[in-house]
């Protein structure tokens, strides 16, 4: 096929460039400005897609877009993309395209039986149709309506292109770049605001490219050339082309979306297309208006488009829609459309205007029918001919139809604007509040002529810059000509058959009223009943016709029947688009601790914990499974000694003169008189008395104490404490600043610790006397390196922790492991501190869960009474404190051999598997290779006093009950000499 | 005495690359001090004469950071009571009788980044306004990139100093990197 | 939404993390012979005004200030905000 259907002369495609593209496997050739319909339809293409629910064939409606047919398949492969709009898709060499929603081939498509089905098919047909039974749902319905209401598909695979976001500010944001967008870009921006022009055209100049206006003497677009040259020079103006504004938010900021490639064969690893935030003191819709359709039967072939568009094609692209065109309008525009097309050559068949007047023109070999309508069209697979109401046939290919223009008004509406009706241009124009900061210019404020545009334009973007505390130049608006658009609101023709309003979602004239009469009164209602203004398209060039229909209908106004408003996005917007960058292992930031790369040598395997990777073991060679590992791990610091990374702790910097009060406030137990020297472990509550945190804090000098929260709390601790040094106690002199990062910080347990770090500590008595548990110190290490020293133990063991600098981490563990050697010291992951853990009965978020009290966890006496701490009031509450609470106890299973799990509840033997019997659940379980079998902790209603007692672990999801005995929380070491000695 | 010799590793191993002909760099601060002075309650006075004589400096305002004149020492503040010194020694301890002083060196990594793309570059990932009117040189601010904590402060028209966390250091390289390979 | 910080200037709220009402700043004297009661109207008691409506917002990532914001729950305008260490010392000096 051949390029037959290009014009010799019109157009702005660049002809020296020709550009091979395809189309279901058909190779054809367009130009270099082309966008992919403006190709087809140069290739003489028409039929281009199958409608949504009745597989009717269609073919490209609009220019832009709102078109809601012409919605392709692009690209192949992984980069496949559907539901492409043609109208907007740029041609580049090597495009392949495919039609999407049809079975077969485009030109007999098997599932077009729909539209023989149409009466069943009607409004609401899916709450009618899907409803009974209900176990039809899942299995049997959305399946068919999947595969059949389908748009186009995805490929399946992860998409390959990469996608950005990005933030931009400016003073005045301009939504769209054609007349009153660029006048006031121009005013403002030579006012000296910093401006964001933002088109979703790949050129500047909207509907000045689609046109043959003239401005200021010139050429229209001769004018916005000039106009975008002039701003460019600026410094403080941004042009931003492939750029829709499609969503505006609170206090004046917007999105965008930037197609960056789209338009070239490859993204060549850039971002595909970047989504920006856009921080604005003021912005400017000037998004034009949209054309709409005319209903009457059979409206929906191939060939029939909206007049705009066919006009565009003439004088932007250069393209012929039709050997013999009809027009059909309500309005002038429809009339320039005649003038453009006689000018470029196309032959004109017929101009009918629903309008009983005197004909605007008159054109050689062209009949005109004034006072008439299309009543009908014939065509299987396109367009050809129209049976008007006046009873007349005309043979026609295309029939270019305008009803109108709707101001596009869509960003007014994002933050509750609701549009008002304006008779005398028959459209909605941007009403009640506005988004903070917006104003609208041009014919999205129902200015529909150019002189008007340019002028609104060129005062807005002044007024704002005044706004702006900015001086305005004495520019004027450029001048153009202002004839206003004659309009007489006509909206359906009558009759039998199928008339459509909604092109995409397949609603007709029909269902509108049907719905109506159904009793679908509110417009929001009808809209969710025939889907009518849904999908990709939003309703653009649909929405005003059916609320005109559905207006005729119940015998209101328009204005009494009210519109539907419109939220993001403008347009659609890809997932990929909304994900950005963030994906995979860019979802989230990763934390690494400074022996990580020691570790991953070393046979660590990582497991996230927040946004940190710890190790949780260290496999050697000739382990069948973690727990060998573990068990190892566990059995080797028991025996001697282990290292363990706790950097992830959250370490907190408290000075001032008033930290100790400050701590004795954020903690349950006092804090007041810790020596300094020593380490003291505290427990926080919420303000409601539950358990929110612990951990140890030392005193290193009078005024100064370092806290250490868990690793998962550790930003909530520090925001807590923030919130009571300036909220609760705004005279304390006590500040914070977290030093999370800034230590890396080793556990050393086991019998051998002390030995250990005596090789590795400068100067230190390490002895009992010298440095007994529960000691802290600003020591150096190696022989100078500064360095802190807690004599504190998790693992029940005789344990150290040893922070240095962070930068010294990695050397640090070397340096450890090493003086480790004559001991066989081990480095052990969390999987074996948590086993150390359960064996000694220190709780962690397992247990401190949200729900549990100090009583609860056996620390009832750790809350003070003599003295005020978050939570201590309310901690005091009867139920809080009550005798036959839950408590924190040890378990071991009866039988040896028999595995525990978390999660199971307790029962008494022999009591039915009943709520009202429900004695507690179990919190930790592990392996205790110390013990020689399973060991775990749980919570059992007045367990303390139970020690010895034997109750059941049923656990109904995994179809388990097995008993146990009732033991201390403390299995290891329950004097705690151990980590004493 | 000193069996064990411990060896200071920069977080990034001292990371520095030129990316391509584009003129862009990006390269790890290694040897930055970072010390946050706390100011105590009533201590104002006492803490800006200790300022002015040991850099000569006084007390930086809320978005704008101070540079000495040596260039040697820049201070910014980071809350309301408190100020970050970044230096290339420590800072004297007679400090620590005016200021709570908490060493941050090891908390943080740098990142040093130029070129003529920088502000396309950062504009990807910071939603501070970084046009020269709103941020001119010395302007500093703490925000948020890619989830992370920043401490952005521009050392030229086309230089900005970044610092965040050091322990989400590679993840941070990550996200500036791929900006400025996103742009150019 | 953006917050007007009173030093730093307009920051996207997504520096900030929201706490709730301001009225958590006025936390009850344990000692008071009602204290549990008081309490618990402190913890548990808001209004939820279709209206202006203060609450405290943290400037997580920014200058870890806790700031008083009156927002307007049905418009989301912000019509004041300070720091909240400002306003909890005003109310410790006139308490």
């Amino acid at each position: 096929m051949t390029d037959n259907y290009r014009l010799p002369e019109s157009g702005k495609v660049d002809r020296s460039k020709p550009l091979n593209f395809s189309f279901n496997g058909k190779d054809m050739v367009g130009y270099a400005g082309d966008t992919l319909a403006s190709a087809l339809l140069a290739n003489g293409t028409r039929l281009v897609a199958r409608s949504f629910k009745y597989h009717r064939p269609r073919g490209i409606f609009t220019a832009g877009s709102e078109e809601p047919n012409a919605m392709v398949q692009l690209r192949s492969g992984d980069h496949t993309e559907p539901n492409t709009r043609a109208t907007v898709a740029e041609l580049f060499d090597g495009l392949t395209a495919t039609s999407q929603n049809h079975r077969g081939p485009l030109n007999f498509d098997l599932m077009a039986v729909n539209d023989l089905l149409s009466p069943f098919l009607s409004a609401g047909f899916y709450y009618k149709t899907f409803m009974w039974p209900r176990a039809f749902w899942e299995k049997v319905y959305e399946p068919i309506i999947r595969s059949a209401a389908g748009l186009g598909k995805l490929s399946g695979n992860e998409d390959p292109d990469q996608y950005d976001k990005g933030f931009l500010h400016c003073d005045l944001l301009i939504a769209g770049a054609g007349p009153a967008g660029l006048s006031a870009a121009l005013s403002a921006a030579r006012a000296g605001a910093r401006v964001i022009l933002a088109e979703e055209d790949a050129i500047i100049g909207g509907r000045l490219n689609a046109e043959t206006h003239e401005i200021a003497g010139d050429s229209a677009d001769v004018w916005a050339e000039t106009a975008r040259a002039e701003l460019a020079a600026m410094p403080n103006v941004r042009i931003m082309t492939r750029t829709t504004v499609v969503g505006a938010f609170d206090h004046g900021i917007y999105s965008a979306v930037e197609r960056k490639t789209d338009h070239l064969a490859t993204s060549a690893g850039k971002p595909r297309q970047v989504l920006w935030r856009i921080y604005t003191k003021r912005a400017i819709v000037a998004g034009g208006a949209t054309e709409r359709a005319v209903a009457f039967k059979n409206n929906d072939r191939p060939g029939i488009m909206l007049a705009g568009s066919v006009r565009a094609y003439a004088n932007r692209f250069g393209v012929a829609t039709g050997d013999a065109v009809s027009i059909l309008t309500n309005n002038d525009t429809g009339w320039d459309t005649a003038r453009d097309l006689v000018a470029a050559g196309v032959n004109l068949a017929a101009i009918i205007d629903t309008r009983d007047m005197a004909p605007l023109h008159s054109f050689a070999g062209t009949s005109i029918i004034m006072g008439a309508a299309v009543a009908d069209t014939n065509g299987r697979l396109a367009l050809s001919s129209i049976k008007l109401t006046n009873g007349q046939t005309i043979k026609t290919d295309c029939l270019a139809v305008s009803g109108g223009w709707s101001p596009n008004v869509h960003l007014t509406c994002h933050q509750r604007g609701r549009p008002t009706w304006r008779d005398d241009i028959a459209g909605f124009v941007p009403g009640g509040e506005l988004p903070v900061g917006q104003s609208v210019a041009g014919a999205a404020n129902g200015d529909l002529s150019l002189g008007a545009a340019l002028n609104s334009g060129h005062k807005l973007g002044n007024a704002l810059a005044k706004e702006l505390g900015l001086t305005p130049t004495k520019s004027q608006a450029a001048k153009a000509a202002d004839e206003p658009s004659s309009i007489s609101a006509f909206w359906h023709v009558a009759g039998e058959g199928r008339a459509w309003v909604d092109l995409q979602n397949d609603v007709t004239v029909k269902d509108i009223k049907q719905s109506q009469a159904e009793g679908f009164r509110s417009v929001e209602h009808l809209k969710r009943y025939t889907t009518m203004g849904m999908a990709t398209d939003q309703g653009k060039t649909s929405n005003v016709l059916g609320l005109a229909i559905m207006a005729e209908a119940t015998g209101k106004t328009i204005p009494e029947t009210g519109t539907t408003i419109f939220r993001p996005p403008y347009t659609p917007v890809a997932m990929g688009t909304l994900g950005g960058r963030a994906r995979g292992k860019d979802y989230a930031p990763t934390r690494l601790t400074t022996s990580h790369e020691w570790g991953a040598k070393n046979g660590a395997s990582f497991t996230e914990v927040g946004n940190w990777m710890r190790a949780e073991w260290y496999a050697k060679q000739g382990e069948a499974g973690w727990r060998d590992s573990v068990d190892r791990e566990v059995i080797a610091t028991r025996k001697s000694v282990g290292i363990c990374d706790v950097t992830t702790l959250g370490k907190i910097d408290i000075q001032g003169r008033d930290a100790a009060a400050f701590l004795n406030l954020v903690y349950s137990n006092p804090f007041l008189k810790v020596p300094v020297g020593r380490v003291r472990y505290g427990l926080m509550l919420r303000e409601d008395g539950i358990c929110y945190d612990d951990g140890t804090t030392a005193r290193l000098a009078e005024n100064h104490f370092v806290m250490t929260t868990t690793t998962a709390n550790a930003v909530l601790v520090y925001r807590r404490l923030e919130f009571v040094r300036q909220c609760l106690c705004p005279n304390m002199d006590v500040h914070l600043i977290s030093t999370t990062d800034a230590w890396a910080q080793f556990a050393v347990a086991g019998p051998n610790s002390r030995a250990l770090l005596s090789k590795i500590v400068d100067d230190v008595d390490m002895s009992n006397e010298g440095f007994p548990f529960m000691a802290c110190a600003n020591v150096t290490v190696c022989g100078g390196t500064p360095a802190r020293l807690f004599r504190i133990s998790f693992s029940g063991e005789l344990a150290y922790e040893v922070a240095v600098p962070a930068r010294y981490g990695d050397s640090m563990i070397k340096a450890l492991m090493e003086a480790g050697q004559e001991f066989d010291a081990t480095p052990y992951g969390t999987e074996a501190l948590s086993v150390m853990r359960i064996e000694k009965g220190h709780v962690v978020g397992n247990e401190l869960n949200g729900t549990t009290t100090a009583l609860n966890l056996g620390m009832g006496g750790m809350v003070s009474v003599k003295k005020d701490s978050i939570g201590s009031t309310l901690a005091k509450r009867e139920l809080m404190i009550a005798d036959d609470v839950v408590r924190l106890v040890g378990i071991r299973p009866v039988d040896k051999s028999m595995k525990l799990d978390a999660g199971a509840h307790f029962l008494e033997r022999g009591a039915d598997t009943t709520m009202d019997n429900d004695q507690g659940w179990v919190t930790s379980v592990a392996y205790s290779p110390t013990f020689g079998h399973h060991i775990g902790l749980g919570f059992v209603i007045r367990g303390h006093e139970r020690h010895g007692d034997i109750i059941r672990a049923w656990d109904g999801v995994r179809g388990k009950d097995i008993e146990v005995e009732i033991v201390s929380p403390h299995m290891y070491d329950p004097e705690g000499g151990i980590q004493r000695g | 005495m000193a069996k064990f010799d411990l060896q200071e590793t920069p977080r990034l191993g001292g990371y520095t690359k030129e990316f391509g002909d584009s003129g862009m760099v990006l390269r790890e601060i290694t040897e930055l001090v970072l010390t946050s002075l706390a100011m105590p309650m009533g201590g104002k006075t006492k803490l800006t004469a200790a300022v002015k004589d040991t850099f000569g400096l006084t007390l930086p305002t809320a978005l704008k950071s101070k540079l000495s004149t040596d260039g040697q020492t820049r201070l910014v503040q980071t809350q309301p009571d408190q100020y970050f010194c970044l230096t290339s020694k420590p800072v004297p301890s007679a400090m620590a009788s005016v200021a709570y002083v908490t060493d941050q060196t090891h908390g943080w990594v740098g990142l040093d980044i130029s070129g003529p793309n920088v502000r396309e570059a950062l504009e990807r990932i910071c939603p501070v306004d970084l046009d020269p009117s709103a941020f001119p040189v010395h302007a500093a601010a703490r925000t948020t990139m890619e989830h992370l904590g920043v401490l952005i402060i521009r050392v030229s028209k086309d230089q900005f100093c970044l610092l965040s966390a050091s322990s989400s250091a590679e993840s941070f390289l990550h996200a500036v990197e791929l900006s400025i390979k996103n742009v150019i | 939404m953006i917050i007007n910080h009173p030093t730093l200037g307009p920051r996207d709220a997504a520096e900030f993390v929201h706490l709730g009402d301001a009225t958590l700043m006025n936390r009850p004297d344990w000692q008071a012979e009602d204290a549990v009661e008081q309490f618990h109207e402190y913890l548990y008691q808001r209004d939820n005004p279709a209206g202006d409506y203060r609450e405290l917002w943290y400037h997580e990532q920014g200058d870890r200030s806790w700031l008083v914001v009156t927002r307007n729950t049905l418009t989301h305008e912000i019509t004041d905000v300070q720091m909240a260490r400002d306003v909890a010392m005003q109310q410790a000096k006139s308490s």
